[in-house]
């Protein structure tokens, strides 16, 4: 409220020139129902017929103009509160098609692709390999380096079959020789 | 999750444990030269149990972990727009406020159960399949069988790239995440140990399994790519350095998980705070302003002193807010990653492009873990002559894939969030436990562990130490059988087994009980793969014993 009391006077600097005798000061401003915060009742008269508008229209004509009125005063819902006029929200902005599902078709799309790609040029691969040996793609995926080969076939060096062969359990069955 | 009483258990068990169980596993690939099943069937038939029962712990984890890949590819989809969708809470039918849950919840909470899981109350109501997270799950699966598509070399070719990304992403969020106001708030509760956590032995139990998760011990993955390495390949030094690198690595990334979780907790704390400031001023109309963190709690007491009905009325709708309840609202797994991580980055600004970057790095690291499991299966199913004859590797990576998500289709349910849990929990940890054990006592003691010696000496040309002999012989085993001795007894003491379950009327988790067919789930996904090892052992016995019958009466 001193606020308000001090912003009346410098709009109105000049009492004496309107024509108000220059006793009147702040004190001359009387205040009742102070509360700590800026709060008033209001009605809205109607100037023609000599009565008050219904609560109902006017209650109806802020909620519609909510926004102008925040505006005016430099407020927002938040700070600026009508009593028993709840603040209708913003809807929210639907886009016609859910954006994350334009980017998951892409990323879906260019997946396929690749697979494709690869599924293709890996049967191109297997043809062409068919027309090679094909027993040396086995042994050559576990042991690159070491494999020599003639005439195609690979001669295994004893320990590269690592544990192909465990030698504790082969002897039991050729204990006994078959007849 | 690392905390401060963690740390101390994480870097004791990664010496005592992972360490050594690493360079085991790898040396077994390495030497033997083939897949799980394979070489645990070269060093005892009786044992090719293990090797099964590694495949059968990997199937049911792909089943369930992709699933973590299509969320993350939901939330990355759903990053390009603005706001957030996670940031706003949606307005309900007459638009006055907002979505009723969603007012309940945090806005975050609904967008993860109500938007992307579409959870219902419990696990007896199953619904249906929704078709949003089927459609992520699918491609998620393609993607897995794209990169694994052409078989290891390829597979090599896709970790450099899912491996060195993540680094480079959780060092811009170090960045950011030390920026960040209340950082530091995370970050002190992180390194400040709690005594008496540290004497409970469930925070050794955690630690153990997240090294055994995070090295990925007895999933056969670890024998299969090391099966892949030259003979002469220096595995010693590979296993260290791997899980040096794996523990820093996690220790980072929880510095920059606290620093974001100290951000969240002061934000959330000083929201609370300004809500209860608010409502004391509408209620007792105080002057603007007046009312401030630090004088709250004087200000409550005289307003309950001098005016004591009113205040009792106001009461019930105070919030007593806590930073040490924020910080200790202790959530793992996925609830960590999809709920406090995007509730922090709705709060940063250009919150687009840190959502964008924090869901790929989420992406590369499932497809990673993928690429480790995948290859596990398929490594002992393309040695397998008899399966390898009839189809090519190509079909045979894309019909596990086809299974796998076909399979994961239950995960896409509304239920589904809490048959992921199950699998998470239960699919894995026991069997794990149990797996690697029999793999260290079948190396110390059936094949012995002075061949075992000699191999490697012969195969890397180098000693092998005495620190991994004792480790090998004697500790490791012993401490796996205590951890599996306390959770059972874990198990046994607290009864039955219960889950959190989201109420939408509430707009919280609140604890039920499992019913008898969950419990009966469980107890098969424990049981299948811990079964495999007696039961294959018990099958090569019999078959062992016909042929010896058949053979005996010719002598």
């Amino acid at each position: 409220m001193q606020r308000h009391k001090r912003f009346l006077y410098q709009r109105y600097p000049n009492v004496e020139e309107v024509g108000m005798p220059s006793a009147h000061r702040i004190s001359h401003v009387l205040l009742c129902n102070v509360t700590q915060r800026v709060s008033f009742w209001f009605v809205v008269t109607d100037p023609s017929k000599n009565h008050t508008l219904p609560a109902v229209e006017i209650q109806s004509a802020i909620r519609m103009n909510r926004n102008r009125i925040n505006n005016a005063f430099f407020l927002n819902d938040q700070t600026l509160e009508f009593l028993r006029i709840p603040s209708t929200l913003a809807p929210p902005t639907d886009p016609p098609v859910p954006i994350w599902i334009i980017i998951f078709g892409v990323i879906f799309c260019i997946v396929i692709v690749a697979t494709m790609l690869l599924i293709l040029s890996g049967i191109q691969q297997h043809r062409r390999k068919n027309e090679g040996p094909s027993e040396m793609e086995d042994t050559e995926d576990k042991c690159e380096n070491t494999i020599t080969i003639e005439n195609g076939i690979p001669c295994d060096p004893l320990d590269m079959k690592g544990g192909h062969i465990n030698d504790a359990f082969m002897t039991e069955d050729e204990r006994l020789t078959p007849l | 999750m690392i905390k401060g009483s963690f740390l101390v258990p994480y870097i004791v068990m990664l010496i005592v444990e992972g360490m050594p169980l690493l360079y085991l596993e790898l040396a077994v690939g390495q030497r033997m030269r083939q897949g799980s099943i394979g070489a645990w069937r070269t060093i005892s038939p009786y044992l090719s149990g293990v090797g099964v029962a590694s495949v059968v712990v990997s199937f049911f984890l792909s089943m369930y972990y992709n699933v973590i890949n299509a969320w993350a590819f939901w939330y990355l989809f759903h990053s390009f727009q603005d706001p957030l969708p996670w940031s706003v809470c949606p307005v309900n039918g007459n638009r006055t406020g907002y979505d009723e849950e969603c007012e309940k919840a945090t806005s975050t909470q609904y967008f993860w159960y109500r938007k992307t899981l579409n959870i219902s109350p419990s696990i007896q109501e199953n619904g249906a399949v929704q078709w949003e997270p089927a459609l992520c799950l699918i491609l998620a699966w393609l993607l897995v069988y794209l990169c694994i598509l052409r078989g290891t070399e390829s597979t090599g070719k896709v970790v450099y790239f899912t491996a060195s990304l993540p680094y480079c992403v959780l060092l811009i969020y170090l960045i950011r995440g030390l920026t960040l106001h209340g950082a530091t708030n995370g970050l002190a509760y992180m390194f400040t140990p709690k005594m008496e956590q540290l004497a409970n032995p469930k925070a050794w139990i955690n630690a153990a399994t997240q090294i055994f998760f995070s090295l990925g011990l007895g999933f056969g993955s670890l024998i299969a790519f090391a099966s892949y390495n030259e003979p002469s390949n220096d595995c010693q030094k590979h296993a260290i350095i791997v899980s040096l690198l794996n523990s820093s690595t996690s220790i980072f990334a929880s510095v920059v998980t606290f620093s974001i979780y100290g951000f969240k907790a002061t934000f959330n704390y000083e929201s609370c705070l300004n809500k209860v400031i608010l409502l004391l001023t509408n209620s007792f109309d105080l002057e603007d302003g007046f009312l401030t963190a630090s004088n709250l709690e004087q200000v409550k007491g005289y307003l309950a002193s001098a005016y004591p009905s009113k205040y009792n009325e106001v009461f019930p709708q105070i919030k007593n807010c806590s930073l040490e309840s924020e910080l200790d609202t202790a959530v793992q797994g996925t609830g960590l990653a999809f709920i406090v991580y995007t509730e922090a980055i709705k709060n940063m600004e250009v919150s687009q492009l840190w959502s964008v970057l924090y869901f790929f790095m989420l992406l590369m690291l499932g497809i990673g873990s993928m690429l480790g499991n995948t290859a596990a299966i398929l490594t002992p199913l393309t040695d397998s002559k008899a399966i390898s004859s009839y189809l090519p590797k190509e079909a045979i990576s894309g019909l596990v894939c086809f299974i796998n998500c076909a399979i994961g289709m239950v995960f896409t349910t509304e239920a589904g969030n809490y048959w992921f849990d199950i699998f998470n929990d239960y699919a894995a940890t026991l069997s794990l436990l149990l797996i690697v054990l029999v793999e260290t006592v079948a190396v110390c003691y059936l094949y012995g562990l002075r061949r075992f010696e000699s191999d490697l000496r012969a195969m890397t040309g180098r000693k092998l130490n005495w620190y991994w002999k004792a480790m090998w012989a004697g500790v490791s085993p012993l401490l796996i059988v205590s951890l599996f001795v306390f959770y059972l007894s874990d198990y046994i003491m607290t009864g039955t087994l219960r889950y959190q379950a989201w109420d939408a009327s509430q707009g919280q988790l609140v604890t039920k009980d499992y019913p008898p067919y969950a419990l009966a789930i469980i107890g098969l996904l424990v049981a299948s793969s811990t079964m495999c090892i007696p039961l294959v052992a018990l099958g090569t016995f019999i078959t062992r014993r016909l042929k010896r019958g058949d053979t005996a009466p010719r002598a």
